[in-house]
């Protein structure tokens, strides 16, 4: 693989606002009531007063070897070479959601028109775009930022390069970042995250 | 259970599958970029009908500075402007935009919007052509007056756009109604009341970047801010300035979440805590000296007050530990000046609400870091615009002045407070001293006083209003002008208050895109009634645009480069203003002590309090009902950060946002949450997402339960701005002010007191 993009998300900086699912959706012009690409779980911990929350904003990780790609029958999830994004091609999705289950993430949504549609790092704008789309771009080079990313209150979002990324960030959480499959470096203390897919 | 699927508001574009918005504002901008890769060429082909312009979010009030992409006169995606001193973090920082903010394009296009002007015929509104409509409502404001005086209108101006004038300009300059209810009374006159009567200045707001030690006091700064600098301000605290953050407030907001300590006091009990920390600082010889010594009043008394106030006193009250209270004292006087105390409206809300934000601003004063960097700061934009009227040479009457206005003395307020409280309103309108009513964008029904205020606005002879939604205002109104929305109208705004700690700015735009269907901009709105009213002297600008412009001729800007900078550092304001001709107030000095102003003076001997800082609890008569075996819970409204004043109910991204912050999202309710700690649940039968009554001694509601242990058990608490006479389309949820009546007011202010006794029961699994 050329470059593999991912996400950097730091949840100390994370005040849990919503502002970049709905940038989210503006971008992609997803419905309100629409697909969920990007979520985020305000994770809780403990009792009254001892009561803890974390706020996680989470989408497609991108994944090194997507399972969802694994179990898709028609092949419609690409793994690209140029960039590392996992792109659905819709015109090949039959609907089966195999890929929902598959994913430990739940990032594989589908809405009226039974397609599955995710995050695709705004490399296009809407459901089923990115596929077939020139290399992801930085933004020094003319490449746009991911809505999340370009409209995240307090800097907790950042997308590119996973080698450019792990850079600049604590060596727990790159350590914690080769363990898992998605290509995220997630930096948090407090309460634990679960992550919910349909298979749950 | 009436959820609609609805269009968002028809941004459809997915047959254009265009790239992102960043090369066109490259363009705009002029940044050269040599190695444009191909996601940029392919952008660039896409996009050759896109532009990028400015614009300022109105969601909140706030005005930070949108960038906006707009294709084919539409606009289609936002953010923030970068280095925009109310959307950034300062000089040089990302621009961003809140959740509520990225919801304006589903305001704007909303499906449910008010795209024509309607007038009331044999009892129903109809659409009517603008001629009409602007015809029918002078007619019928001249005989209003003629039949019962200009005065007998009121003016509940709500929020206009940026502030603008034209509203004050035709009713109450020109027309004459001198009775305004202004936001005193229904958000924050025990904190800026006492405070503007402390030290002069009735809103500080905190230097947060500067800050290391910030106690948010009943207010939910990372959600409920007002604009991004607020919650980017404290996360830079944190980050460059290691600085604390202490949490006061008995629900986990994600203030909380982001604080070095939650304390989830007892509510209404935040009096005895300041009382208690100041007695710890003075005891500890903490304080200013310096400052005390030589620029404030009362320290004796305030001494005197707090002598017996030990940390072990005030944890029986708030159910506090005494020695967190030593704790926090103790760091919050060590990084004064650099911290800030700082309350909102979970103080304000409450009916012993005066006395416990003069308690809370005595520790302020206390360790002296009033207008310091990293304190509390006296904003001001330090520089003023022209005034185009002046320039053109035209005089405007004051037809307002010496109008008779009704003088009431059923409460203890009304010794200062000279226009009508909210609360107040519909007792006025039943004697007969109000009669008709001209409103824009506001919702006093989802303010206090609810049945009453719904009454009130059906006997009135005459209610006009500037809205975009149906609401329980619109709906009742005998003209509704459908108002266009931020993105189709000129701002201008000038100010202090943001990331730039002492600098005034200016930000501004030219209108995004066209108004919808038949809506008018305001200016045009109001010019075109002025004029049918006789007053087209005073409207001599084309547009908004062109008013704008003629005032910033005093700073050397015209408004196009204003718009096209989207903003402008304008002046420089000193930390510590006071240092030259001391503060604001009656004797220009802080005060701890409230002797020296005479309305309060007579007002605390009426009531029986000190004019010092005191502790009061709830007492069941003025300062606040208590609970007991009937009515063993306390029940508030709440702030979330994905709703604004509840008057974004209407916007679908916004409903939906509020559901999954509280993960209920899966579920068609798109209705208010009360939420309620797991034990208090549990005791009435009730589980998660249960539909469930809340019963006052006056009232109940109906809503959905949404268990959380982030809540202090015995409280329970609901989000403002839904359910019946709100902006939501199905009108879905509980309007949380049906619980609240006209005695439910602050004795020192009149402001509408929001913590009442109820007690809860569940109804069913699902809303019925």
């Amino acid at each position: 693989m050329t470059e593999q993009w991912g996400f950097y998300f730091d949840a100390d900086k994370c005040i849990g606002c919503h502002a970049c699912t709905v940038a989210c959706r503006v971008r992609n012009d997803v419905d309100a009531d629409g697909a969920k690409w990007r979520r985020i779980i305000h994770a809780e911990n403990g009792t009254f007063p001892d009561y803890e929350q974390v706020s996680v904003s989470i989408s497609c990780m991108h994944c090194e070897d997507p399972p969802c790609r694994t179990v898709c029958p028609t092949g419609a999830i690409e793994k690209r070479e140029e960039d590392g994004i996992v792109t659905v091609n819709q015109e090949k999705c039959i609907g089966c959601h195999y890929c929902a289950w598959a994913c430990p993430y739940g990032a594989p949504k589908f809405d009226g028109d039974n397609k599955m549609q995710k995050c695709h790092l705004c490399l296009g704008e809407g459901a089923g775009d990115g596929h077939g789309k020139p290399a992801k771009a930085k933004e020094e080079n003319g490449g746009t930022k991911p809505a999340c990313v370009e409209n995240c209150v307090g800097d907790a979002i950042k997308a590119g390069p996973m080698d450019e990324l792990m850079k600049d960030v604590a060596s727990d959480a790159v350590g914690k970042a080769a363990g898992r499959k998605g290509n995220i470096i997630v930096e948090a203390s407090g309460a634990e995250v679960t992550f919910e897919s349909e298979s749950d | 259970m009436s959820q609609s699927k609805q269009n968002d508001g028809g941004v459809r574009r997915r047959t254009l599958l265009k790239a992102g918005g960043a090369a066109a504002a490259v363009g705009l901008t002029g940044i050269g970029v040599s190695a444009i890769g191909e996601e940029a060429e392919a952008a660039s082909e896409e996009t050759s009908n896109r532009e990028t312009v400015h614009g300022n979010c109105w969601i909140c009030r706030a005005s930070c500075g949108q960038e906006v992409t707009v294709e084919d006169g539409k606009a289609i995606d936002l953010t923030g402007v970068d280095g925009h001193p109310k959307a950034s973090a300062g000089q040089g920082r990302d621009g961003t935009l809140c959740s509520k903010g990225m919801g304006q394009l589903n305001k704007t296009y909303n499906p449910n919007r008010i795209r024509e002007p309607h007038i009331r015929e044999d009892g129903e509104l109809r659409a009517a052509s603008w001629d009409e409509a602007i015809e029918y409502a002078a007619t019928r404001l001249k005989e209003f007056r003629e039949e019962y005086g200009s005065e007998k209108l009121l003016r509940y101006q709500g929020y206009p756009l940026a502030k603008h004038p034209w509203h004050d300009l035709v009713f109450k300059k020109l027309y004459g109604a001198p009775i305004k209810v202004g936001r005193k009374t229904t958000c924050h006159g025990p904190f800026s009341d006492s405070w503007a009567w402390m030290s002069g200045y009735g809103r500080e707001w905190p230097d947060w970047k500067n800050s290391e030690y910030i106690i948010a006091w009943g207010r939910n700064v990372m959600e409920c801010f007002r604009g991004q600098w607020e919650p980017k301000g404290v996360l830079d605290a944190k980050e460059k300035n290691d600085a604390t953050l202490i949490c006061i407030d008995p629900r986990y907001t994600k203030t909380a979440e982001a604080a070095d300590k939650w304390l989830p006091i007892e509510p209404r009990t935040d009096g005895a805590l300041a009382l208690a920390m100041g007695h710890v600082i003075i005891e500890e010889g903490l304080y200013d000296e310096e400052f005390v010594g030589n620029w404030t009043h009362g320290f004796q008394s305030y001494k005197e007050a707090v002598a017996d106030k030990t940390p072990e006193w005030a944890a029986e009250i708030t159910d506090i530990d005494a020695d967190v209270i030593r704790e926090i004292a103790i760091g919050f006087a060590t990084s004064a000046p650099q911290a800030v105390a700082f309350p909102w409206t979970g103080i304000a809300y409450q009916s012993n609400g005066f006395k416990n934000a003069q308690n809370i601003h005595a520790l302020n004063g206390l360790v002296g870091n009033i207008d310091t960097y990293g304190g509390t700061r006296q904003w001001t934009s330090g520089f003023g615009l022209d005034d185009p009227h002046e320039k053109q040479g035209i005089d405007v009457p004051s037809n307002y002045k010496d109008k008779p206005t009704p003088e009431y003395e059923d409460y203890p307020f009304q010794r200062h407070v000279r226009n009508l409280s909210h609360n107040l309103v519909p007792q006025a309108v039943e004697k007969g001293d109000i009669k008709g009513f001209v409103n824009n964008w506001s919702q006093p029904p989802k303010s206090g006083n609810t049945r009453s205020w719904f009454e009130a606005l059906e006997s009135m002879e005459l209610v006009i209003t500037v809205d975009a939604f149906w609401t329980g205002v619109s709906k009742r109104a005998d003209v509704v002008f459908p108002g266009a929305s931020q993105l189709e109208q000129p701002f201008l705004k000038s100010g202090g208050d943001s990331s730039y700690s002492k600098n005034g700015w200016i930000t501004g735009s030219k209108a995004a895109v066209e108004p919808v269907g038949n809506c008018k901009p305001d200016y045009k709105l109001y010019k075109a009634l002025a004029e049918e009213m006789g007053w087209g002297e005073y409207f001599p600008w084309d547009s908004g645009a062109e008013y704008y412009d003629s005032q910033l001729d005093a700073i050397g800007l015209s408004f196009d480069e204003l718009s096209e900078k989207s903003y402008e550092i304008v002046s420089d304001v000193p930390y510590k203003q006071y240092e030259d001709g001391g503060f604001d107030t009656v004797n220009g000095k802080f005060n701890f002590d409230l002797d020296v102003k005479p309305e309060y003076k007579a007002l605390a001997d009426d009531i029986g309090v000190s004019t010092a800082p005191e502790w009061h609890p709830p007492d069941d008569d003025l300062f606040g009902e208590t609970t007991n075996e009937e009515y063993p819970l306390l029940f508030t409204d709440l702030f979330v950060e994905q709703f604004s004043r509840g008057h974004c109910q209407a916007i679908s991204q916004s409903r939906e946002a509020y559901a999954e912050r509280f993960g209920h999202e899966d579920k068609d309710y798109r209705g208010n949450y009360l939420h309620i700690n797991p034990k208090d649940a549990a005791e009435r039968g009730i589980e998660d997402g249960d539909w469930i009554r809340v019963t006052s001694a006056d009232d109940e509601i109906e809503l959905m339960a949404n268990l959380w242990e982030g809540v202090r058990p015995g409280w329970v608490g609901t989000e403002n701005g839904f359910g019946v006479g709100s902006d939501h389309p199905d009108e879905e949820g509980a309007n949380s002010m049906i619980l609240n009546k006209e005695r439910h007011v602050e004795p020192t202010t009149g402001m509408t007191a929001r913590n009442h006794p109820v007690e809860v029961e569940r109804l069913g699994g699902e809303p019925q």
